[in-house]
């Protein structure tokens, strides 16, 4: 050896394999400027649609007339249900089960509804058209409350499904009602509440909000008649879904459908479903022969494409004068809107929400959850979750919390005294989970050794002593928050969409060079896949990252995948990665056994390559390996270095968290200032830890935006009151509070790199850190629970409530 | 959304009513009121330009008297579409109470609906906004009235 071998450190460096903080390679572009988003793309010829939009929350449409808009110089053509008829596609199918109005037919169901289609030559035009559009409505008594969309006299909002006894996921109780679905042994949980020392009971809101990316939902449609192809172009999370979606509806032959998801401005689930301006914009290219531009405007992203939430969620709790939990309780009544037009995979119409039994060890728990339709937009999507996962532990962080408070313990304690234990994974939940891997005690008292956790409650007593003498008029809330994610559908056993089992599935083929491509079937819309997954394979290859490139959402070119949302991009494409490279690694095994003239038992794997066990000057890396693969394998072996890899994962993975967040509010004015957040995140292997405090820092952005004051609030006419940035909660760094991020790593034993997913954790552990903040800052004045969200406002109402002024 | 007020006319009762009922001083008097018409006594049709922050709407729609109680009382209730920007519905009590033989105090009570786009972007603005047009329209009102009498025409 001479001094310019590299060391062994050198070598691995070079790869920036898993567990280094590589730069994201895609903000060259992004930085720059220079992405390609679905409105860059200008195709000849291509003309745009835009909706007329019902103002009413319900009405019978009585008659469109669109005379005049076609008179308006560029306007094509307007289309409508009636329209839409003649080619069957006046409504859709959803991916809950349902169906959903493409335009509307015969009635109106929520405010902003589409109601025709207008084609122009520009968006200009377009919009000229549509304010002539004449449209004639009767209103209809609104449903807009949950609570009373069950009473026996609440107007009937789905005319179309009168008579249907049974929906897609069992008996319907009522004309506005979706479904009933339970878990849990609801007889033992029972005779838990009955023997029960102590119980709390709370009806907990999780209110409606909505992703709201900083780029809406568009695309751009384009039929070849003489091909009889169609091209689209989209803001798709998962666009083999939506290949084979206009497939099964439009009969165009699968192979003849081009889907392209280009750079992708934000998901955070509003990208998953399938939403009439696709309908609308592909029958307008098939109709007028020309390419077709849907962009969503905010109002319309805010108001018609999926919301996220409006559960609410009856919470009760068993337990001993000790603290020990004996038994979860839990109703909740979903508000889906006109539709139910949610994105869970097709057997679980509450998504994942029976993780609602958290962290803790429940023996026993029963959750029932009825499913209604209001005169509301239809959804409702995972925000930055996985499906109600954020539901479920907003609801048990927040109970445990009114638990501690009822017991006079500290909130703390309550949770160290029932966590799962280390020892007891893989545990089997009460209803029905198998969580991979924990170690939640060593996480929490990491948390509260970092904050010092009782110098913190000795701080807020203190404080609490002088707020009492008049001394001040700031109050301290500490929010607690341990959570238990449940994220990667998901195995073929239990999880499917239309029939489509949630595998995931990558594509690697090496050049004669040594640099390669991977497609993969997942699609990042900011998650910074091209940096990670070639981190994968280089640390499983051993080829630099720099030199893997990195292609997704081209269903002409990517392996079928499911997509990318409910943090199951690395959990079971990263799964798919691993092990295409390592089929990689095992051909290149057999190549250079064969040229290094050695049996291939003889070789062992060392960073970038094999050498030969006991002769460590032997070696032959696989940068040569891949050129080899291209002149001379073995006999009888093709030629080549490709692999791919469809993975059905055996089990979820379960990441976890604990987050504290300090806080105080002035009781006066309601203003709080966000002290201190830290977040302490279990995702097992960590791939790129800077990407992973990325992902943290936005998740927990979004949660404080949530828990906060983002609300998308209707009036008792059914008016959406928060249509825009002006109303809806929409953080800035002005109003972003500093993060403080910490880790353990506790792998998941069935993942082939042990990772679990991290995107969503900080918004499913970040709210209930926040509402507990707030909770927790009024409780010693004899409050215990107030609904989110905690704007301004509502903690002045609050203190008000509590008699704070008198 | 509701609210009531009041306003003082310098002029008799039977003035007030007789302006309350004359379309050619109600269009002076509604604010961005382009053209008012009566097709019968108790019906009228208006287009009106209305703006609420953002918005701004051409609305089309009928204004139907009711609960006539000459000359002491009306009920005014109107309905109007501005297309895109969405509808508006309402009425108001009017009741005139004379302080004087020439002083007027015209008391009103409204109650407005507002819904599609300018109750989506003007959610914060249509209460104040609705008051300042009620204002102006009590107070125009009040104005010209008075003025007619004055002018003894």
């Amino acid at each position: 050896m001479n001094d310019m071998t590299p060391t062994r450190e050198q070598r691995e460096a070079k790869l920036e394999g898993m567990g280094c903080k590589r730069k994201r390679v895609e903000d060259i572009r992004f930085t720059q400027g220079k992405g390609s988003y679905v409105d860059d793309l200008k195709l000849p010829g291509m003309l745009h649609g835009d909706f007329v939009r019902s103002p009413h929350a319900h009405a019978r449409v009585k008659k469109i007339d669109d005379t005049e808009a076609l008179k308006v110089p560029g306007v094509l053509a307007v289309i409508t249900a009636e329209t839409l008829k003649t080619v069957n596609l006046a409504w859709m199918p959803t991916l809950a089960g349902d169906v959903q109005m493409v335009l509307a037919d015969g009635k109106v169901l929520f405010q902003n509804q589409e109601v025709a289609f207008v084609v122009a030559t520009d968006r200009y035009a377009a919009d000229d058209g549509i304010n002539k559009v004449v449209v004639e409505y009767e209103p209809l008594p609104v449903v807009i409350d949950p609570f009373k969309a069950m009473d026996a006299d609440a107007p009937v909002l789905r005319e179309d499904l009168a008579g249907k006894t049974t929906g897609a996921h069992g008996p319907r109780k009522h004309h506005n009602h979706v479904f009933e679905w339970t878990v849990g042994d609801k007889d033992l949980t029972d005779a838990a509440f009955r023997k029960a020392e102590v119980t709390i009971k709370e009806m907990i809101s999780y209110h409606r909000t909505h992703p709201s990316p900083l780029e809406t939902c568009q695309c751009v449609c384009s039929f070849d008649k003489i091909r009889g192809e169609l091209s689209i172009w989209g803001t798709f999370q998962a666009p083999h879904v939506i290949r084979t979606v206009v497939a099964l509806i439009a009969k165009i032959p699968e192979h003849k459908i081009h889907v392209i998801s280009p750079d992708i401005g934000g998901g955070f689930g509003n990208k998953v479903g399938a939403y009439p301006g696709y309908i609308c914009a592909a029958v307008a290219s098939i109709v007028t022969g020309k390419p077709v531009k849907w962009v969503e405007d905010r109002i319309e992203n805010l108001t018609a494409t999926s919301f996220a939430r409006d559960y609410h969620m009856t919470t009760e709790i068993a337990s001993t004068k000790e603290g020990k939990v004996t038994g979860l309780r839990v109703h909740v009544l979903a508000d889906h809107g006109a539709f139910d037009a949610c994105a869970d995979p097709s057997k679980w119409p509450a998504g994942f929400f029976n993780i609602v039994t958290g962290s803790y060890d429940f023996p026993t728990a029963h959750l029932s959850v009825d499913g209604i339709y209001t005169n509301k937009a239809p959804g409702g999507v995972a925000y930055r979750c996985s499906f109600r996962v954020t539901e479920a532990a907003y609801c048990i962080e927040r109970a445990m919390d009114i638990l501690a408070q009822k017991l006079g313990m500290d909130p703390a304690e309550l949770r160290l005294k029932n966590f799962i234990k280390a020892e007891q994974f893989p545990y089997h939940s009460a209803l029905g989970w198998e969580y991979d891997s924990g170690d939640y005690h060593t996480a929490m008292r990491k948390m509260m050794e970092s904050v010092d956790y009782a110098g913190l409650r000795r701080e807020q007593a203190a404080q609490r002593a002088a707020f009492k003498r008049g001394e001040t008029r700031e109050i301290m809330g500490l929010g607690v928050s341990f959570f238990t994610e449940i994220v990667g559908a998901g195995p073929s056993k239990n999880c499917d969409i239309l029939g489509i089992a949630m595998f995931d599935s990558c594509e690697i083929r090496m050049h004669p060079t040594g640099a390669g491509i991977a497609r993969v079937g997942s699609k990042s819309q900011g998650q910074g896949h091209e940096t990670t997954w070639a981190q994968i394979i280089a640390t499983e290859i051993g080829i630099p990252a720099d030199d893997i490139m990195v292609e997704e959402g081209n269903t002409d070119t990517a392996p079928y995948g499911l997509g990318t949302y409910g943090s199951r991009s690395t959990p079971v494409a990263g799964a798919a990665i691993a092990m295409a490279a390592r089929k990689i690694r095992a051909k290149a095994q057999m190549i250079a056994a064969y040229k290094l003239e050695v049996h291939e038992d003889d070789l062992e794997w060392d960073i970038d390559g094999f050498r030969v066990k006991g002769l460590p000057e032997k070696t032959m890396s696989m940068k040569d390996i891949c050129w080899a693969a291209y002149n001379s394998v073995p006999p009888g072996m093709e030629p080549g270095l490709e692999a791919v890899s469809y993975y059905d994962p055996p089990n979820m993975t379960y990441p976890f968290g604990a987050y504290i967040c300090v806080m105080n509010i002035d009781v006066d004015t309601g203003v709080y200032k966000v002290r201190r957040f830290y977040a302490l995140d279990d995702c097992g292997t960590r791939i790129n830890p800077m990407i992973i405090e990325g992902q943290v820092h936005g998740g927990l952005t979004e949660a404080f935006a949530i828990a906060m004051g983002q609300e998308i609030r209707y009036d008792d006419e059914g008016n959406v009151v928060t249509g825009s940035f002006m109303d809806f909660f929409m953080p800035t760094a002005v109003e972003t509070p500093h993060w403080e991020t910490d880790f353990t790593v506790t792998p998941s034993p069935h993942h082939p790199i042990g990772a679990k997913g991290v995107g969503e954790s900080p918004n499913v552990g970040g709210v209930p850190a926040f509402s507990n903040a707030v909770n927790d800052a009024f409780s010693f004045l004899g409050s215990t629970h107030i609904q989110m969200p905690h704007d301004y406002w509502r903690n002045w109402k609050a203190a008000k409530n509590l008699g704070v002024f008198a | 959304m509701q609210m009531n007020d009041s306003q003082r006319i310098p002029a008799s009762k039977e003035a007030v009513w007789a302006a309350l009922n004359d379309p050619e001083i109600l269009k002076q008097c509604i604010p961005g009121c382009q053209s008012l018409d009566m097709s019968s006594p108790t019906e009228m049709t208006a287009t009106v330009v209305f703006k609420v922050g953002p918005v701004k709407a051409t609305f089309g729609g009928k204004v139907t008297l009711s609960d006539l109680d000459p000359p002491n009382s009306y009920q005014i209730s109107g309905e109007g579409s501005g297309g895109v920007a969405g509808f508006a519905k309402g009425g108001a009590a009017v009741r005139l109470e004379a302080e004087g033989p020439d002083v007027t105090v015209l008391h009103y009570d409204v109650d407005v609906q507002i819904g599609g786009k300018l109750a989506q972007l003007g959610a914060r603005l249509i209460d104040s906004t609705a008051r300042k047009l009620a204002g102006e329209f009590f107070k125009s009102f009040g104005e010209v009235v008075g003025k007619t009498v004055a002018a003894g025409v």
